[in-house]
């Protein structure tokens, strides 16, 4: 409450004076357990500012669509950590300005939420290098305990039935603030690279693209997840992605706005034979 | 006196319809989804919840359906088409709100081309609905001018009695007499009352909406931008929705061979109304979201004198950003 309150104030200093066009938040939503993301561009809508533990979308993709920051003004935005990290990412891929950005930080442990440091993004490069040497352990789930036990062919088939229910609607696409290509692979039909039926094979071959061109670049933020209509454990699949991304390169991504992207950089001297 | 089917002969009844070559189908809960589903005994079904997260319009119109298939030579091109997959079905534990989108999507699919596909299972299918005792905060039929024990759509309608003990039975046309008909030993007369429908509370004055979106003024507002500024684009409102019909027709293959295709498409996605030339006359969310209501309560009723909506709530329950029908309407009674 507190922390709503505090926020509250500072969202109408920040647009009272000028220093930002909108700040981009959260508000109640159709039920008491939902919360939907609002628009603030005055001070009566910042009294309709929601913060606590419930607020779980990642607001960050909302900055690169339809041109919100093209008038080179400023935008205010509440991020969790892991927003604050695919915000870093977006600037490091040229999506986006990062002086643009004030970042309104917070964080939560079971109900209470609580501000973070800082406004830019350089501010929060302690608070992200700490989360990548001690992440929070949270308790294993059961699903993913059960992949692990998994054979190759037992863990084929598990996809392959997730995969199948997938009706390709691209919610998880849509939902994701890395997924911001203008003309996504599996819109593109000259070539056609990607079935566009949603059949099992199509469903795998969306699911696979998708596996990998967030490798490396996913934030474990969970919209995807949340979007997903018909329930496929997709931040699994993201989770060991990243995983393999941290063992294998040491690459923690969105460290920085302007940490080299680990899938799309080579080095000249670089013993593999082969590049991805 | 009113026949009853009492729950514990349900099973006998399942077996008596698939010997007469009927697949059962009904509500069932998945390990992480619940939809409609073929079952061989009762215990199958789940009967409890407010309604199946998939929607009954996809056992007649399947996310995606082989049409032909093509093989092109020097001098010819050979086809072979795929007829929709025969066979009687029934669907027991239908929602009014399934069945009436199937009955708002009848005059489009038969328009002016009679698509096959939906009228071959269409015609093959029963459907006997179980009108709802139970509601969630999203169920929005009565605004509709429907409710929860409408028969639209349907060729049998149940209304439970006490205790989930069964259901009594009230037969709307000859294919559901038929279908009752095969299992008539197992139906007892009764004179129990039913379990009162739910109360579903109208949420929006549909008339002043109606109103209001034909009147062309109000096609440039300022209001679809503000109303849609959250909307991602993501589809899952249109494809779980039991009215949403569009498609998109897809060749797979190369191109001397492969299968034609008919695939969902929906109006949320920027690339349904891109022409070739890359101008895009839906080019903004706001104008995809503007064009998701004005189809659903203006143009579809214009022509069929039904709106493409039957008030399932599937949309607003779905959103991932806690959008929906139900919000813009209300916003759209108060304007
Ligand atoms: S893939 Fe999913 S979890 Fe990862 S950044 Fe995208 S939406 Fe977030
Ligand atoms: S959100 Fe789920 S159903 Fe939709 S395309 Fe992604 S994986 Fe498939
Ligand atoms: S209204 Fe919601 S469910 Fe529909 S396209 Fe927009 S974000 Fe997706
Ligand atoms: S528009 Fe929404 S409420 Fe209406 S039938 Fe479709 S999903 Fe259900």
């Amino acid at each position: 409450m507190i922390t709503q309150e505090k926020y509250r104030t500072t969202v109408k200093e920040l647009l009272a004076s000028g220093s930002v066009k909108m700040v981009i938040g959260y508000k109640p939503g159709s039920t008491p357990d939902r919360r939907r993301p609002l628009f603030i561009r005055t001070s009566e809508e910042a009294d309709q500012l929601v913060l606590d533990s419930t607020c779980m979308t990642n607001l960050s993709g909302y900055l690169v669509t339809e041109g919100l920051l093209s008038d080179e003004k400023r935008v205010g935005i509440f991020l969790r950590p892991e927003g604050i990290r695919s915000i870093n990412i977006l600037a490091a891929e040229y999506q986006l300005n990062i002086e643009q950005i004030v970042i309104l930080g917070f964080d939560s442990t079971g109900r209470d939420v609580r501000p973070l440091e800082g406004r830019n993004a350089g501010d929060f490069s302690g608070l992200l290098s700490e989360i990548k040497e001690k992440p929070v352990q949270t308790s294993k789930e059961p699903l993913l305990e059960r992949i692990e036990k998994m054979n190759a062919q037992e863990r084929f088939d598990f996809w392959q039935e997730e995969f199948s229910r997938c009706i390709k609607c691209y919610a998880c696409r849509q939902a994701c603030p890395m997924c911001y290509c203008r003309r996504c692979i599996v819109d593109s039909n000259q070539p056609q690279w990607i079935n566009t039926s949603s059949h099992t094979l199509g469903n795998f071959e969306w699911n696979i693209v998708r596996a990998f061109h967030l490798s490396g670049r996913c934030v474990q933020c969970g919209n995807c997840d949340r979007a997903c209509p018909v329930n496929i454990p997709l931040r699994l699949i993201n989770q060991r992605m990243a995983t393999e991304v941290l063992d294998g390169f040491d690459h923690f991504a969105g460290l920085s706005p302007t940490q080299e992207p680990v899938l799309a950089s080579f080095k000249k001297d670089d013993t593999e034979t082969f590049i991805l | 006196m009113t026949r009853i089917l009492f729950s514990d002969k349900l099973d006998n009844c399942i077996a008596k319809w698939r010997s007469a070559g009927l697949t059962v189908i009904g509500p069932v809960q998945g390990e992480s989804l619940s939809g409609y589903a073929a079952v061989e005994k009762a215990a199958g079904f789940e009967f409890g919840m407010v309604l199946p997260e998939r929607p009954l319009k996809e056992l007649f119109f399947p996310q995606t359906e082989p049409m032909l298939r093509y093989t092109i030579k020097k001098n010819e091109i050979d086809t072979t088409d795929f007829t929709a997959p025969q066979g009687k079905r029934i669907i027991f534990g239908a929602r009014a709100c399934d069945a009436s989108g199937l009955a708002i999507d009848d005059p489009l699919f038969g328009w002016d081309y009679k698509d096959e596909y939906w009228f071959q299972r269409r015609n093959e299918s029963v459907i006997v609905t179980i009108a709802c005792t139970k509601a969630d905060d999203f169920c929005m039929c009565t605004s509709l001018k429907l409710a929860p024990d409408s028969t639209k759509g349907s060729d049998v309608l149940l209304r439970p009695i006490d205790k989930n003990r069964g259901w009594l039975i009230e037969e709307l046309t000859d294919r559901g007499r038929e279908a009752f008909a095969i299992i008539s030993d197992y139906l007892q007369e009764s004179s129990e009352p039913a379990v009162p429908t739910v109360v579903v509370p109208e949420k929006f004055n549909l008339d002043a909406c109606v109103t209001w979106l034909q009147n062309p003024e109000n096609f440039d507002s300022k209001f679809w931008k503000e109303i849609s500024m959250r909307c991602i684009g993501c589809a899952s409102c249109t494809y779980l929705c039991p009215t949403c019909h569009c498609f998109d027709i897809q060749d797979e293959g190369d191109t001397y061979s492969g299968i034609r295709r008919k695939n969902w498409d929906s109006c949320s996605f920027a690339l349904f109304t891109m022409h070739t030339s890359g101008h895009n006359p839906r080019s903004t969310q706001s104008a995809r979201w503007r064009q998701r209501i004005m189809h659903k309560f203006n143009y579809f009723p214009g022509k069929f004198s039904v709106n493409s909506c039957s008030g399932c709530g599937r949309c607003s329950r779905q959103c991932p950003v806690d959008m929906g029908i139900t919000e813009t309407l209300q916003e759209i009674s108060k304007l």
